[in-house]
């Protein structure tokens, strides 16, 4: 079974480039399958605070924001290629996280919450007001992205053009998480999560943890916003709007927790609402509330709990990274 | 800038913010759930108190208790969805739900009562009161006599009374006290009804300030959330305190500083409390 995870992995990440041009790729699946892409990847950044440290980071759309604001500044004002804005992306991002991660070292459960809330508040607050970063009408007309290699690449703006980015962001950031899920840092978060006894007396410094985990997830969103903001050729203080973060959660939860592809299945099915089976802007709000309450109250392990259901006993070959939750 | 004016505005705003706030504590003091509907509450009640005023004809003393009403209803149900994951104290998952609540309570509204700025028209909002160069309205004057009468009643029932016992003990340790046959079900949909009938009293006393939106929803109780942390987890004259701290601390950050900045430097007041203590100010 093992040996073949990592070509199965492979088959399924190359076909999953095909995805849109399957799919008849007109520009609405094109962007579409972008926006997965990029949203998913946004909820990434989200998932590892939520999956593996348990906790509610209401503040990821900062670094969210913080990669699109980064790249369109730098695109449009200083002509940066691709390579160099993600790279600022990333920085900006590490340089928010740190800071906010030492902030709230001290905070758990709702208080952190609270903290990482507050943080966004004052963040759009700051974007609004702040000539330097383009105030309420945000920053407009950024280039199409310019990603080359060894004199190959892109040059391009639109969703088909951008698809192959995002597809590739993806990818890597599946990569990331499932290297993480394996990392002594992504064992140890779990540990603190499920464990804080245990994981102290094993010398484990949960603060430490909890605090990489959080500069960890951070480049991971930002790096979603620096492709959104080419995607959408504009930032603006939108980019803080409840809607991302309301995303963000329920793609999480919606699958399950603790599970490589879930954010990536609840984007999708999320996206594809809205694009395909749309009931207006007010009525998609109404759908994506209430599957997150719905999802929450009736099967808290999400949709993966109906397997279980299914299923009795549950499988003996469980992933040794979803050990069974607390309570 | 005229400084006792400043103060007047700080003391009107901070009636509003505590009286806004004080739901929240209290379920946040007793249940451990941060409700993140809050903002879509107040939003709902300031649209079903206009609404009853616009198509129900009903003036505006009688409209904001209908708002209560059907808010306190709303509590039960709401609560009574939630009850399993508040039983288990499952925190995390609370806090989400709440979060889809309130997306769910604006994207119905908005289909509900349309996406246009209302006007919701107190009476008292137009009668004004003047010393000299210091104007306020009476509708103030009967938000501050609501807050402090509110917050009085309970202090007293909390710290006084067989019921308010009750409600401590649950929020102290919730198996401990239904081991003493102490039903913390009925406690917890009490203190949530309390909650949504106290944000629809706040919203019935201070909506009619500004045109009301069905996207105002957090936006405008923001303040709130510094309120209620910096008062304390759960603690009612905490809140108070806080309540009119924060309000003369934006009006005259507002006055002296920038406008524009007053919820940033808020909040920013509150990460610097927060991480130099994590429990809030007031703490024991």
């Amino acid at each position: 079974m093992k040996a073949l995870a990592t070509p199965a992995a492979l088959i399924l990440a190359a076909l999953a480039y095909f995805v849109p041009s399957v799919a008849g790729g007109a520009p609405v699946v094109y962007a579409a399958c972008t926006s997965i892409a990029i949203l998913a990847v946004m909820a990434y950044g989200a998932d590892l605070i939520l999956s593996y440290l348990g906790e509610v980071s209401l503040g990821h759309t900062i670094f969210w924001a913080a990669g699109g604001y980064a790249a369109s500044m730098l695109a449009v004002n200083a002509g940066w290629n691709g390579w160099q804005t993600a790279g600022a992306a990333i920085v900006v991002s590490l340089v928010l996280a740190a800071a906010l991660g030492l902030a709230t070292l001290r905070t758990r459960e709702f208080v952190f919450s609270l903290v990482t809330y507050a943080a966004a508040v004052v963040a759009m607050e700051v974007a609004f007001n702040w000539p330097f970063l383009g105030g309420s009408d945000g920053i407009v007309g950024v280039p199409p992205l310019e990603l080359t290699l060894f004199g190959h690449g892109i040059n391009g703006a639109g969703d088909a053009a951008l698809w192959p980015v995002a597809w590739a962001l993806l990818m890597l950031t599946l990569l990331f998480i499932e290297r993480f899920r394996q990392s002594r840092l992504g064992t140890s978060a779990l540990m603190v999560q499920m464990n804080p006894d245990l994981a102290q007396a094993l010398g484990v410094d949960a603060r430490a943890v909890r605090f990489l985990v959080f500069v960890t997830s951070a480049p991971i969103s930002a790096l979603a916003g620096w492709l959104y903001a080419y995607q959408r050729a504009y930032v603006g203080p939108d980019m803080f709007e409840s809607y991302f973060l309301v995303l963000m959660l329920t793609a999480i939860v919606v699958v399950g927790r603790r599970l490589l592809l879930g954010p990536l299945i609840g984007t999708a099915l999320i996206i594809v609402q809205q694009t395909f089976f749309s009931i207006g802007g007010d009525g998609d709000k109404i759908v994506l509330g209430a599957v997150l309450a719905a999802i929450l109250l009736l099967w808290p392990k999400g949709l993966i709990g109906l397997w279980d259901v299914l299923r009795r006993p549950p499988a003996s070959a469980r992933s040794p990274t979803a050990p069974a939750r607390r309570q | 800038m005229n400084l006792a004016q400043q103060l007047i505005n700080g003391l009107v705003l901070g009636s509003g913010y505590a009286l806004i706030a004080i739901g929240w504590t209290v379920l946040l003091g007793a249940a451990r759930l941060v409700n993140f509907a809050h903002g879509q509450l107040y939003m709902l009640a300031a649209f079903i108190a206009w609404a009853a005023m616009a198509h129900l004809g009903v003036n505006y003393f009688v409209a904001v208790p209908i708002a209560v009403l059907a808010l306190g209803l709303l509590g039960i149900v709401l609560q009574g969805m939630m009850l399993r994951l508040v039983m288990q104290q499952n925190l995390t998952s609370l806090m989400i739900v709440t979060l889809g609540f309130g997306y769910l309570f604006q994207g119905g509204a908005a289909r509900l009562f349309g996406g246009n700025p209302e006007r919701f028209i107190s009476p008292l909002q137009t009668s004004e009161i003047r010393f000299g160069d210091i104007w306020f309205t009476w509708q103030d004057v009967l938000t501050l006599v609501c807050t402090l009468l509110l917050f009085g009643a309970l202090w007293l029932v909390l710290n006084r009374t067989r019921l308010g016992a009750l409600v401590r003990s649950v929020a102290e340790d919730p198996k401990l006290a239904q081991l003493f046959g102490i039903n913390a079900t009925l406690v917890y949909i009490g203190v949530f009804v309390f909650e949504c009938a106290a944000v629809a009293l706040g919203a019935g006393l201070v909506a009619p300030r500004s045109p009301i939106l069905t996207s105002m929803g957090f936006d405008e109780v923001i303040l709130t959330f510094v309120v209620v942390v910096l008062g304390g987890i759960g603690s009612v004259v905490g809140s108070l305190v806080a309540g009119f701290g924060l309000g003369l601390f934006t009006a005259l950050f507002g006055a002296l500083v920038s406008p524009a900045y007053t919820t940033a430097a808020a909040f920013a007041l509150l990460l610097v409390v927060l991480v130099a203590r994590p429990r809030g100010l007031g703490a024991r």
